[in-house]
């Protein structure tokens, strides 16, 4: 159902018009309204319906393409100083990320990440098998044959709930407005120029959009004629009750896909990939995952055979063909701004990658990452794919 | 605390049973639940919560809440509400309440796959009729209930029915419960699987293309637990409703309980929830239970009212007032008070906007409240399906939308009774009429089916039709106009 409010508050114009209230936009909110522009975030449902809610709430900065890495380390720099700069808990905690080696292969992938993640100032390790279970002692090393682990104990977790809210109120206190349940229903260009976009509510006229609308972002695109490689994927995690601490850990495997840690309040949350998962619009849950993911986890954690879950959920990872962000302007369509793609991780980069957006809007600062990233990457035939994907 | 004289109920207790509560030996009777069994021995606190150790006591009775999660034989987070004593077990109060973490592996138990034409869901009124009028259709139904008895929340409704003789007016819920038990044990094409919870709904059509459902269901047994993988062409869900709580300081005090929850204390157990009550709303649930307290020789100190009018029968607010029962509109509670159970509540008259006057605030001398504010209409199991639902007050929150056979927006998925909107058992059993009816003629089985439906239609059009029914029909009409929006061609009903 769609249907129109008349307020008069709503706004004719702006700076800057965002799509999308989960965590990217409301940081954008944030970063440029704190520097004086004038933004306009329109959110088709409520803060962090999308992806972000729905999230594993996982931060790590051990990555294989150094994008991505130097991404990370700046954004959990920027987390640990979060909760003093938005004056609101963040539900940050870094218990560190482990990625079990099986093999090795995967071993040698290993330490070629660890060493160019060294190299960008990590503090990153291998550990031995003794060490895992120092660190994860549920966990049934022989049973998984991990043969090793890479540790980074800066990696963590923080509260995608708390994080985006604490980004939008700051946002509204800096003067920037916020619409929730107001739909795009179009972006009108001019001589190649954005000109207005069209809301529930009303036009806005503007200059600048900034498409972060994650998984529905190749819809948006698609209004102003551009073409988005992105897919979304349904990507499913599941929860169970709670059980006395027993690690901080978040634990991966890039081999099983799995990955998994332990909340405050001791729930153990944690998603796997189902096999021949087909892109798509589709919000159910599955019964496959279920069992893969109880099957997998009591694989590596047989202790947990007897927790039980209480609920499973879905959400959608926004793919791209090489598993890397898309960012910052949109060629031949001036002041299209691309904030997405972020294929499953959005919410550990966003931190640095709105910091780097607002940079470009405000100061047009244009880094080379920022080049590396940008869209038009796809253009070549060769790409660079992130191969650290787990969920 | 046991029931020994009513009017009504005959409690024939049975063979008695000794547990352990905290290493102490009580006693309770064959049949009854944990909790049941817990109240009658004065045990009034059930848990501790998680983050602020509040104690937690006894809410629902009937399974939906978590207020009543105990240590049973050892596994932590038992609904002892649902659960039935066993001799020499060993029930232990929670602090916080963490998962067992354990290396043994899972009982013998097999997963138990089920492939039936109809699954119902809930063996309630609308559950048990849809059950029953499919199976009488020439369908092969299964019915599943968490509870080890079917009968839903009829097995606690003691007082009449009205409505036509043809809907069973006159008679009251425990025997229309009775009637409809005997009928789903004779009737040839039912299986009924009990102390059943289903925990997952999964469309199997967008899964691996075929045409059929998948529930996921653990059953409980007295050594452990079995899951249940249920295939079937046609769901009914009548998975009834939740109780309302009510925000107030003093809110999850133990002696604060659910109507229904004391319904099935004092009406299936024979157990009293307390020796005086204050009653929060004077809807037909509040007014009857209200009566039903006095019935069970429990005090009422008042019946308290935030619309400014009663809105349940008035033949029901009669029979309190002449017992003596007053009954305050525009009033509600304020707080609720006491260390570690229900010892007395604050009562305050508020004004049209519903806001508390402040100088009216009255004590009550009671050591149990009894909230009767309503229902919530369980729709979880549907959504998680991709059933389409909606918010709609007059129904009592989200609910599926549904057409005029009760099937959802889903084909071959049908819901009936308190899940598809808040109404009454009666007309409860007609949609689960109507839904088990059409989900039978859907697979093409036809006994009369056109003629069956068009009567139940009828039916729920002369229920709704008065006054008291305005509110439901209301619900019910925007229901019908949303799934008309939705534009969806829906088979096996055009022709019906």
């Amino acid at each position: 159902m769609t249907r129109k409010t008349k307020n008069d508050d709503f706004p004719h114009k702006a700076d800057v018009v965002i799509v999308g209230g989960g965590i990217n936009g409301c940081a954008l909110a944030y970063q440029l309204a704190k520097r004086h522009v004038d933004v306009v975030l329109c959110e088709k449902k409520y803060l962090c319906y999308g992806a972000t809610g729905r999230c594993g709430a996982g931060i790590r900065q051990q990555w294989s393409t150094r994008e991505n890495t130097e991404l990370a380390i700046r954004s959990v720099k920027m987390f640990e100083k979060l909760e003093k700069e938005l004056k609101m808990d963040i539900g940050l905690r870094q218990g560190g990320y482990l990625i079990i080696i099986h093999d090795k292969k995967e071993m040698r992938q290993a330490e070629k990440n660890v060493a160019m993640q060294k190299s960008l100032g990590l503090n990153v390790s291998i550990l031995d098998v003794d060490e895992i279970q120092d660190i994860v002692p549920i966990l049934d090393t022989k049973g998984i044959n991990a043969i090793g682990a890479s540790f980074c104990p800066t990696d963590g977790h923080a509260d995608p709930f708390k994080t985006t809210h604490a980004y939008a109120y700051a946002a509204a206190q800096h003067g920037a407005k916020l619409y929730k349940f107001t739909e795009i229903l179009g972006i009108k260009k001019k001589n190649n120029l954005i000109d207005h976009v069209v809301t529930t509510r009303g036009n806005i006229k503007t200059n600048t959009v900034i498409n972060a609308a994650g998984a529905w972002s190749k819809k948006i695109a698609e209004m102003v004629g551009v073409k988005l490689p992105n897919m979304p994927f349904r990507k499913e995690i599941l929860v169970t009750e709670r059980i006395k601490p027993l690690f901080k850990a978040m634990v991966i495997s890039f081999k099983d896909g799995i990955y998994f840690s332990q909340q405050d309040e001791g729930q153990i949350l944690g998603g796997i990939p189902i096999p021949e998962e087909k892109p798509g619009y589709i919000t159910t849950p599955t019964f496959t995952f279920l069992h893969h993911m109880a099957k997998t986890l009591t694989h590596y954690a047989p202790s947990l055979r007897h927790v039980k879950v209480i609920r499973q959920w879905t959400g959608y990872y926004d793919v791209t063909p090489d598993a890397r962000p898309i960012l910052g302007e949109t060629k031949g369509i001036k002041g299209f701004i691309q904030c997405n793609g972020f294929s499953g991780h959005g919410f550990m980069l966003s931190p640095m990658v709105t910091k780097i957006l607002s940079d470009y809007i405000i100061d047009g600062k244009t880094p080379p990452i920022l080049e590396k990233l940008n869209l038009s990457r796809f253009d070549d035939k060769k790409i660079k794919r992130e191969i650290s994907v787990v969920g | 605390m046991r029931i020994t004289r009513h009017p009504i109920l005959e409690f024939d207790r049975g063979r008695k049973i000794l547990f352990y509560f905290n290493d102490k030996k009580v006693e309770g009777f064959e049949g009854e639940s944990i909790a049941s069994a817990l109240h009658a021995s004065g045990v009034r606190v059930l848990s501790y919560s998680l983050r602020y150790h509040r104690p937690r006591g006894f809410f629902c009775g009937i399974g939906k809440c978590s207020s009543c999660f105990m240590t049973v034989d050892g596994v932590p987070n038992v609904r002892t509400c649902i659960t039935p004593i066993r001799e020499n077990m060993r029930v232990r109060r929670q602090d916080g309440g963490v998962g067992e973490l354990s290396d043994k592996r899972f009982a013998a138990r097999k997963k138990m796959v089920v492939d039936d034409e109809i699954v119902v869901v809930g063996g309630g009124p609308a559950g048990m009729m849809a059950a029953l009028a499919a199976a009488k259709q020439g369908a092969s139904v299964t019915l599943i209930d968490e509870n080890h008895r079917v009968g839903g929340q009829l097995i606690k409704q003691t007082h009449k029915f009205f409505g036509s003789l043809e809907e069973k007016a006159g008679k009251r819920g425990i025997e229309i419960a009775e009637e409809l038990m005997k009928q789903i044990n004779s009737v040839p094409g039912i299986h009924l699987i009990l102390s059943t919870t289903v925990v997952g709904c999964y469309n199997n059509n967008t899964e691996d293309g075929g045409d059929r459902y998948r529930l996921v269901a653990v059953r409980r047994f007295m050594d452990g637990d079995q899951l249940l993988d249920v295939f079937c062409k046609r769901i009914v869900f009548a998975c009834g409703a939740m109780e309302n709580m009510l925000a107030f300081p003093g809110n999850d005090l133990p002696g604060v309980y659910g109507a229904g929850g004391v319904q099935t204390l004092m009406n299936v157990y024979g157990v009293r929830p307390g020796d005086r009550v204050l009653m929060v709303g004077a809807g037909n649930v509040g007014l009857i239970v209200s009566y039903q307290l006095l019935q069970a020789g429990v005090e009422v100190d008042r019946v308290v009212e935030v619309l400014p009018r009663i809105t349940g029968y008035h033949v029901h607010a009669a029979k309190l007032r002449r017992c003596g029962v007053p009954i305050y509109t525009s009033h509600s509670i304020k707080e609720a008070y006491g260390s570690d159970r229900v010892e007395g509540a604050v009562v305050v008259e508020v004004d049209k906007n519903y806001a508390p006057v402040s100088g009216t605030e009255e004590n009550v001398s009671c050591d149990t409240i009894c909230l009767a504010v309503g229902l919530t209409p369980s729709v979880r199991l549907l959504e998680q399906m991709g059933v389409k639902t909606e918010f709609i007050p007059e129904a009592g929150g989200y609910v599926a939308v549904h057409d005029q056979s009760m099937q959802t927006s889903l084909n071959g998925v049908y819901v009936a009774g308190d899940a598809s909107g808040i109404e009454e058992a009666s007309t409860a059993m007609i949609e689960g009429q109507l839904a088990g009816v059409s989900a039978a003629a859907s697979l093409g089985y036809d006994r009369g089916a056109n003629e069956l439906i068009s009567r139940c239609r009828n039916a729920l059009r002369i229920f709704r039709s008065g006054p008291f029914g305005e509110i439901p029909r209301r619900g019910k009409e925007k229901i019908a106009y949303l799934f008309d929006k939705m534009g969806k061609k829906i088979w096996g009903d055009s022709e019906l």
